[in-house]
């Protein structure tokens, strides 16, 4: 654990990233920018209809078309895909077929468009199952079987299910409440749409595997193919240097890695499989659905004394990860259950998506408590205030949490007092509306690992697993390991993501590089300057320990005169590495949130139903900033994902023939530049004990009070509730009277 | 369809792939196959077309190049596959994400949407001509400056828009600007931070 600093020398400043100059040079190698010689194209067919056993596939006519070098599917290729289904077996190809979009086969050829010729002259025999695709019909007796233990995803440890929560007594909780209010909230399916479509590079050298994933860690891809294919760690190679966004959609290895490797094996020539838009919309996951029931029971003056939430989540056709909702974990609630349902459908896979267990259930959770606000005749921000989490789980102790302030701060920004009006209320067709939500996302420890080769010039090269998904990974480690070593961060070079040369990372997910890796880099560093001190305290006549190193320079605490370049300490050194794997933790009682208030203005159009939002504010606990340029970029590019999530995004599946309607960026209609407002970040910086540097995390909570915000700024407009995602203007307009 | 390609050059090889993948394509949907039990097979559709070559002379950031390109590959493909020049990204393929932009003959367009046959004579700008030796343009001197990066999958056509906007309009308004870059999809949501670039460089030049 670092000490409490106050000066830093590089932390919160604002950076620009380490890698800037590639990433605006066109020179950043991306996955799908890597040709090897005598490499292949690989694309995949996926079945067209929803449930259905395969009785045949005829590839003959697609093996004679020429360039065509190899067919898989899941009679010659019967790959088990662990991270792909946790409640039961999954291949690579599966066999009955469980949703459109399930992959059939997959061709390697000569060029790409050989491989899509291909993939026509396939041809499928289907014996048809019956199918649902509505997870509240999928739970019924008599529905069709889409798992082999039933519709609701039945696993072990945390994906049991049903998930079940619960501390203090609810019942007691709804006799003391003054008002108990009950209602539903939906939300839909939303892909991750990150730009960069998979693509996976496979080859094989003496039995050994080499894939450049796009991947959110290599260490966990690598773990994964090892363990499917049966191969020592050792034998396998996964390198992602450049990543073009995820969003938890490209965590670990996934299907089309493993086809692309057993391609390569087949063969005998490296395999680059590369995605269509659409095969990413379908073919991987997006958000998961949710049907949220709320029971509220609350005093008078809006104090919350109990909670239930009922609900279900639509996971699709395969449960790769938990289906939780967690909207309720920033509100101080004494008794509270929650039973939540996570079912099968013959629908798109559904798994991690940027805060997976947040935006949906804010949305309804923090829509609701808005509402109750309104039924009560309290303002909003007295209702936020109020009830804002002090503990977790109604007992833990936080880290740190400065939410109040985060509220306090954000309305003031804001112009809370003078702006709010009874919802409704503003004159003309256009109307003014403000909205507000609390927001955040869990800060915890665990393994990290880093090397750091202090050169016999004084430069340092550190070696760090993570890839950097976008979110500045790369430079935060390397600002933490400039800090933490007292070398300027011109003088560091940063290896990363490749499993033969990098050490272990947990991978770009769940806002946890900083928090695993950073506390890695920073014993690392402390690692190499125990030696750098070792080696300079006879040139400098003093003990080790009373040695500091700060801007490339040796020198005695006491006698800061007293000092030697490090160049000069290291000059005859070879090359001095630290090295650390570390796994911190918290104390048995304490538990660890990053926190958020979001408000928002916005302009209701009576007429067209059209939404605009004017002003968007978010304020932001994250501990310390340790690089403020990326991490206000988070929260900015959070808010607007949650923008596409309040007011268009869904996937559609046509009932009759379940096949998604709209998987591509047209229809499935992301935020563009015209509809994001400027949104102004507040930092509200302290020092988390338990952070590196006192940092904790930022990557995944801005997103997740996005959509509550606006919805409730629409609330304020137009005096309806709209409690359905996405808020389309038909919807407002059939809400508002004609 | 040897017809349609006079005057240009064929390999022996690359005629016969022609024909060869032609004729199985023809086939397969003169007998209906494409309609039968397996039409529910899900195809991506960029599949099926000829397989002819024609020699195209074109300017890519300022170097004359002469290549022979299939009829169906784009001109992103081609700057990718054929030229080296992966900077230009792609992200959808089918005219609705933008990473693909580059500049032809002064206007941003989606290099996926126009077909490397139609290139003959054009001058073309990708991210890799903007900067003059070591020096980077101050558009992209803004792009670091102001972290329009975040994956970076878009960046180049973010900077390839706000580049053709700054030819035109050196002084763009921030609606302007807005305007020009909103072809550009980029889903880190990092809008603030690209348009922020474009008018950050506009008061620099």
């Amino acid at each position: 654990m670092a000490q409490e600093q106050k000066e830093f020398s590089i932390v919160g400043k604002r950076t620009p990233r380490i890698d800037a100059y590639e990433r605006v040079t066109g020179r950043a190698q991306y996955t799908g920018d890597i040709e090897v010689p005598g490499m292949l194209y690989a694309r995949v067919l996926r079945s067209g209809v929803p449930h259905a056993k395969i009785v045949g596939i005829d590839t003959s006519k697609a093996e004679k078309l020429p360039g065509v070098k190899a067919i898989i599917h899941h009679g010659n290729a019967q790959v088990p895909w662990s991270s792909g289904g946790l409640t039961h077996r999954r291949y690579i190809f599966n066999n009955p077929v469980r949703y459109v979009g399930d992959p059939i086969a997959a061709v390697a050829a000569t060029d790409r468009y050989i491989a899509e010729d291909a993939l026509k002259l396939i041809e499928v025999k289907y014996e048809k199952i019956p199918h649902v695709l509505d997870p509240n019909e999928a739970l019924k007796p008599d529905a069709p079987k889409i798992a082999p233990n039933g519709n609701l995803s039945v696993g072990k440890g945390p994906f049991s299910a049903p998930i079940e929560e619960s501390w203090g007594d609810v019942e007691r909780g709804f006799k003391e409440a003054d008002k108990i209010f009950e209602d539903t909230y939906i939300s839909k399916h939303v892909n991750n749409a990150q730009l960069e479509r998979r693509v996976s590079l496979a080859k094989w050298d003496a039995g050994k595997l080499t894939v450049y994933a796009s991947t959110q860690g290599v260490s966990n891809a690598r773990t994964d193919i090892a363990k499917d294919f049966n191969l020592p760690l050792s034998k396998v190679r996964v390198v992602c240097k450049y990543m073009g966004g995820g969003f938890g959609n490209k965590n670990q290895a996934q299907d089309y890695d493993y086809m692309a490797a057993m391609l390569a094996k087949v063969t005998g020539q490296p395999v680059k499989l590369e995605f269509t838009r659409e095969d990413d919309f379908i073919g991987m996951h997006g958000r998961w659905a949710s049907e949220q029931h709320y029971k509220i029971g609350v005093k008078s003056d809006g104090t919350i004394t109990a909670v239930t939430l009922d609900a279900v989540t639509n996971m699709g056709a395969y449960r790769k990860q938990s289906g939780n909702l967690s909207g309720t974990d920033f509100y101080n609630i004494p008794n509270f259950k929650k039973v939540i349902k996570p079912v099968h459908t013959n629908t798109v896979v559904a798994a991690n998506y940027r805060a997976p267990a947040y935006p949906q259930s804010v949305f309804g959770f923090a829509s609701f408590l808005d509402q109750i606000a309104y039924e009560l005749g309290v303002n909003p921000l007295d209702m936020f205030l109020r009830n804002h989490a002090q503990k977790s789980k109604g007992k833990l102790a936080y880290t740190s949490n400065y939410l109040e302030q985060c509220i306090l701060e954000g309305s003031k920004r804001i112009g809370w007092s003078e702006k709010w009006h009874k919802p409704g209320t503003t004159a003309g067709s256009v109307k003014h509306g403000i909205g507000m939500a609390l927001g955040g996302y869990p800060f915890r420890p665990g393994l990290g690992a880093a090397t750091i080769r202090v050169n016999s010039d004084g430069t340092a090269h550190v070696l760090v697993g993570v890839t950097d998904i976008g979110t500045g990974a790369k430079s935060t480690m390397a600002i933490i390991a400039s800090e933490a070593l007292g070398i300027p961060l011109n003088q560091i070079q940063l290896t990363n993501g490749d499993t033969d040369v990098t050490p272990y990372s947990v991978g770009e997910s769940g806002s946890r590089t900083t928090a695993f890796t950073g506390p890695a880099v920073a014993a690392a560093a402390e690692d190499v300057r125990r030696q750098i001190f070792n080696l300079a305290a006879g040139q400098l006549k003093a003990k080790a320990e009373d040695l500091d190193l700060r801007d490339g320079q040796v020198f005695v605490k006491s006698n800061p005169t007293e000092k030697h370049a490090l160049a000069q300490v290291v000059a005859r050194s070879g090359e001095l590495i630290g090295r650390a794997t570390t796994n911190p933790s918290f104390p048995k009682d304490m538990d660890g949130k990053c926190f958020s208030a979001h408000f928002a203005e916005v302009e209701v159009d009576m007429v067209t139903g059209h939404v605009r939002i004017t002003r968007y504010v978010a304020a932001h606990d994250s501990g310390t900033i340790l690089n403020r340029l990326t991490a206000e970029s988070q929260v900015k590019g959070g808010v607007v994902q949650g923008i596409g999530m309040a007011f268009s995004e869904e996937l559609i599946i046509d009932k009759v023939t379940a096949i998604p309607i709209n998987p591509n960026y047209r229809d499935a209609k992301v935020p563009t530049h015209l509809e994001t407002p400027e949104v102004e970040v507040i930092f509200v910086e302290h020092y988390d004990p338990y952070g590196v540097f006192g940092g904790k995390v930022v990557g995944e909570p801005p997103i997740t009070a996005a959509v509550a915000t606006i919805a409730n700024a629409i609330f304020n407009a137009t005096g309806r509730r709209i409690k359905e995602l996405p808020i389309t203007p038909d919807k407002i307009l059939r809400a508002i009277p004609v | 369809m040897g017809e349609e390609n006079q005057g240009a050059k064929y390999s022996r090889r690359s005629f016969l792939k022609g024909i060869g993948g032609g004729a199985i394509g023809t086939a397969a949907i003169s007998t209906g196959f494409l309609r039968g039990e397996s039409a529910e097979a899900y195809v991506s559709e960029s599949a099926g077309a000829t397989r002819g070559k024609t020699a195209v002379a074109l300017k890519v950031n300022g170097k004359n190049y002469r290549v022979e390109v299939e009829h169906r590959q784009t001109l992103a493909e081609v700057l990718r596959d054929e030229l080296g020049l992966t900077g230009t990204k792609i992200g959808c393929d089918r005219g609705e994400c933008g990473a693909c932009t580059v500049i032809i003959d002064g206007r941003n367009m989606y290099s996926c949407s126009q077909l490397a046959v139609w290139m003959q004579g054009k001058s073309i700008l990708t991210v890799e001509g903007l900067a003059k030796g070591d020096k980077l343009d101050p558009l992209q001197e803004a792009f670091i400056e102001h972290d329009g990066p975040q994956c970076g999958f878009c960046t180049s056509g973010q900077i390839m828009s706000g580049k053709a906007l700054l030819l035109k309009n050196p002084k763009p308004t921030e609606a302007q600007a807005r305007r020009a870059l909103s072809g550009n999809l980029c889903r880190c949501g990092n809008y603030n931070r690209e348009v922020a670039a474009v008018l950050a460089a506009a008061k620099a030049s």
